[in-house]
């Protein structure tokens, strides 16, 4: 089939999905499960047909409409990097919907769960391949609607709601930026067309605009990929059910800031500072995440914590130029985290806890397959070698030290040591809890939310995804042929300082809880203040609470009362001003014949004197 | 201007004001035939005979006996005078007509009317007048035939007594 | 003779009929006012057909056209006067107002 052609179905397909699902899910919840995973079965098929077909020179376009001289084309860009993040999207996202197969069978929503599956899926695909930046922007948005139908899927929880709410109206906020960033890129720039703008002529006539515009840009992959500082809607979004943390909060949507970074390179490249603001920012974020997922309880929001700080370090790649490890590391954290969150939700699911000590306590580590992914993905997560985590992590480090930023390379490597603790203190806390622990679970747990062992709809994909942990490491120079760009080879003292760190990470986390008869507390019990300035989020969330929050209700006061007594008031009185009008007009009409002719004949009269004298 | 002519325009305007002023509606429609017959004559000295005889015969001959015979039964269906009038009734109505009048004087003597002179020394002759309705204003005059068949069917549906019968 | 003098005229004329309309109470004499209107109208189109000689017919048959209208529309007219007052027994116009608004 001809390239263009695949693409349409595997974004197609979905939607098509989606509004066969939308219309069934009240009455017929396996017809709409059933459509949805059938559009992405279809959907996976074709994107890997796509990728199996290599990356195609040209993008497919048609002109969609023009205004004044600017043409708007809609259409595909099927080249290396787009045809890589369509199949993990595709992939990633058929895994998680046969896992919630297994996770979803007894919620009573599930149609309309796996529809919004299909929606999301429609508007995640059509930005990845998008040719326009028009059509970017309209599914980054739609991408951003599905995440809110998702977070907020068990509407009825208040806490669900608001969590969705403050996804979208954070990402929102980022969303400005990006939507300036396109007006002023087509007012500099003349066009919308992704290609013409990566070109070098396009970097000439923006001259020293590109800064601008790419900060604006910037700004919105800051609020779509939860970097600092609006990343504080990420942990929130775990209040959704489990597979969509994996498929939305870690794979693929907030990665779709980090894609279109690397869609842009080009373009961002051109613009130095704001790559310097972009690497502080990103360094910043990795580090700050990491501290987060020190101390946190719930399997979910350390895993959440996470991805904030390991798209932390795909944004760092980025903005230090190595486009490969930036890609490279988006793949494989898409795989290992998608395996860290199923098993997640496949501990969640049997024991009805989030909280890591109830789980272990309730004995996780008999759930063979699910503690076999976790520590996989872990290990993944931690960088350990022979994992696919490890090379793409080394392969950013490396890009990092090669090119000079040292500031970047320290942060990377704190970060390094962190993730390698919080990774395996999360293991050790669900596969060895131990008696002399003196860690309790945060909250009592619900058993009515236990849901029994996993299905092997369950496990079946989390086995498939820790292979591919596994075995992505070896393809790095493969994929970067694929690609068409250079795949980094660092010899073993490069490497030694990261196994290094990794190692000692992981040994840290064994001595506080691992080994029997450990305290399972952490080392950061010994600085209590430390401690709760971690546990509090740095009193990011607090901040943005009391100020933002009440100076934007503070705004809505004066504008409603604005709203009610000036703008209402005028229309009333406008309104009664024609009334009243319209009552002294009517007092023209009498009824009485001889004043109608009367007055016709004055005015018949003026008519003259005025024609006359004109 | 002759003689006849200024006369003529007096018996009209003198007609017209009887016409308006006198309380008593038969009294009114005289002096609306009186002003009427003023009007023939001055036609008659503009050269049209066979109008100003037109006149005479439709309007003061077939009109005002008309109106009388309309004041007879609607005075014979007794009816009364209700309202006392507005003492200042006819200042208002004054107003408007003077403005109307004033207004289209104002027109005329800025188009400059003052020296133009008639020729009307010599009649139409009727037999043109004849040919003229037949040849070029023939479908008006076709038209105003249908008009006035109209008028007669309508005037008599709408004048009808309203048939005895049970609603 | 001379045209402003028939030009004054018909106005006074009309103006006669048009405070005629505006002050009478009673609907046969606001018809009275009209008659009065439509002949100082004639007067005009009489006055200004023998200016223009171009075609000197023009003059009297338009007349001739007006009055015949006027005839028709007096009959139509006081047949509606005699229907309008056995239905109400009023001539008055200030007691027929039902176009009031």
């Amino acid at each position: 089939m001809a390239a263009g052609q695949l693409a349409l179905a595997c974004t197609m397909t979905p939607l098509l999905a989606f509004v066969v699902a939308f219309v069934l899910f009240r009455n017929n919840h396996a017809m709409a499960i059933a459509t949805s995973l059938l559009g992405g079965a279809v959907s996976l098929a074709a994107a890997a047909l796509l990728f199996i077909e290599g990356p195609q020179s040209q993008p497919i376009t048609m002109e969609w409409f023009a205004s004044g001289d600017t043409q708007i084309f809609f259409g595909f860009i099927l080249d290396g990097p787009s045809l890589l993040m369509g199949t993990i999207v595709a992939f990633v996202s058929f895994v998680v919907q046969v896992y919630s197969l297994g996770y979803m069978a007894q919620d009573s929503g599930r149609g309309r769960y796996f529809a919004f599956l299909s929606l999301f899926a429609w508007s995640m695909l059509s930005f990845v391949y998008a040719a326009s930046l028009l059509q970017t922007f309209i599914f980054w948005e739609l991408v951003g609607l599905a995440s809110f139908l998702l977070i907020g899927f068990w509407y009825r929880k208040p806490s669900a709601v608001a969590a969705a709410r403050k996804a979208f109206i954070m990402t929102r906020v980022g969303d400005v930026g990006l939507f300036l960033g396109v007006i002023l890129l087509l007012e500099a720039g003349g066009t919308l067309d992704i290609v013409t703008i990566n070109s070098p002529e396009m970097l000439v006539t923006l001259g020293p605009k590109v800064e601008l515009i790419v900060a604006l840009l910037f700004v919105g992959i800051v609020g779509k990929s939860a970097q600092f500082p609006l990343h504080t809607w990420l942990p929130d979004a775990m209040e959704g059910p489990t597979p969509v943390s994996a498929l939305l909060h870690s794979a693929t949507m907030v990665a779709a800031g980090v894609f279109l970074f690397a869609r842009f390179h080009p373009l961002f490249m051109a613009a130095e500072d704001a790559m310097g603001f972009a690497l502080m920012i990103a360094a910043v974020t990795t580090v700050l995440a990491s501290t987060m997922a020190m101390v946190a309880t719930d399997i979910k929001k350390v895993l959440a914590y996470s991805s904030i700080s390991q798209l932390g370090y795909m944004i760092m790649a980025l903005a230090a130029g190595g486009l490969f490890a930036g890609l490279f590391h988006l793949t494989t954290h898409a795989i290992f985290k998608a395996l860290l969150f199923l098993s997640a939700g496949a501990f969640i699911h049997k024991v009805g806890s989030n909280d890591m000590v109830a789980i272990g306590r309730a004995g996780g580590r008999q759930l063979k397959t699910t503690t076999l992914g976790l520590v996989v993905g872990g290990a993944a997560l931690a960088g350990i070698p022979p994992m696919a985590g490890f090379f793409s992590k080394e392969a950013v480090l490396h890009v990092l030290g090669a090119d000079g930023f040292t500031a970047a390379l320290g942060a990377g490597y704190l970060a390094a040591f962190m993730t390698a603790y919080y990774t395996f203190r999360m293991i050790f806390l669900v596969t060895r809890p131990n008696d002399a622990s003196e860690a309790s679970p945060a909250e009592p747990v619900d058993a009515s939310h236990a849901h029994g062992d996993p299905t092997s709809t369950m496990r079946v994909p989390i086995a498939l995804l820790s292979l591919g942990a596994v075995a992505l490491g070896i393809g790095a120079d493969a994929l970067a042929g694929y690609l068409g760009l250079e795949a980094p080879h660092a010899s073993l003292q490069e490497m030694a300082p990261a196994i290094g760190v990794a190692l000692s990470g992981v040994a840290v986390a064994w001595w506080d809880f691992g080994r029997s008869g450990s305290a399972q507390r952490g080392f950061l019990r010994g600085a209590p203040a430390v401690e709760r300035l971690f546990v509090n989020g740095w009193y990011i969330d607090a901040f943005y609470k009391a100020v933002v929050a009440r100076g934007v209700e503070a705004i809505a006061v004066v504008c409603h009362a604005l709203d009610v007594r000036a703008i209402d008031r005028t229309t009333d009185d406008m309104g009664q001003g024609a009334l009243a009008s319209g009552q002294a007009a009517s007092g023209l009409q009498s009824g009485n014949l001889s004043r109608y002719i009367a007055l016709a004949a004055v005015i018949t009269g003026l008519l003259v004197a005025w024609v006359s004298n004109a | 201007m002759t003689t006849f002519t200024l006369v003529s325009m007096a018996v009209a305007l003198l007609g017209a004001m009887l016409a308006v002023g006198l309380s008593n509606i038969l009294y009114a429609i005289f002096g609306l035939g009186l002003s009427l017959l003023g009007v023939a004559g001055v036609f008659f000295a503009l050269g049209s005979p066979f109008v100003a005889a037109m006149q005479l015969l439709i309007y003061v001959g077939g009109i005002t006996v008309a109106m009388v015979f309309a004041v007879m039964l609607s005075l014979a269906l007794g009816a009364k005078p209700t309202a006392r009038p507005n003492p200042w009734r006819r200042l208002g109505a004054l107003i408007p007509v003077g403005i109307f009048a004033g207004a289209v004087g104002m027109g005329l003597r800025s188009e400059g009317l003052d020296a133009t002179v008639l020729d009307v020394s010599t009649a139409i002759p009727i037999a043109e007048m004849g040919m003229a309705l037949l040849q070029e204003f023939n479908l008006v005059f076709e038209t105003l035939s249908v008009v006035l068949l109209l008028a007669i069917v309508g005037a008599v549906t709408i004048a009808q007594r309203p048939p005895e019968e049970e609603a | 003779m001379n045209l402003e003098v028939l030009v004054m005229f018909s106005l006074l004329l009309f103006s006669i009929g048009l405070y005629g309309v505006v002050i009478r109470r009673n609907l046969i004499a606001v018809l009275i006012g009209v008659e009065l209107m439509l002949n100082a109208a004639s007067i005009n189109f009489m006055a200004f057909g023998a200016l223009h000689a171009s075609d000197p017919t023009m003059g009297p048959i338009f007349v001739l056209f007006i009055i015949g209208l006027a005839a028709a529309e007096v009959a139509i007219a006081l047949s509606i006067v005699l229907s309008v007052y056995r239905q109400r027994r009023a001539i008055r116009v200030e007691q027929l107002t039902e176009l009031k608004g």
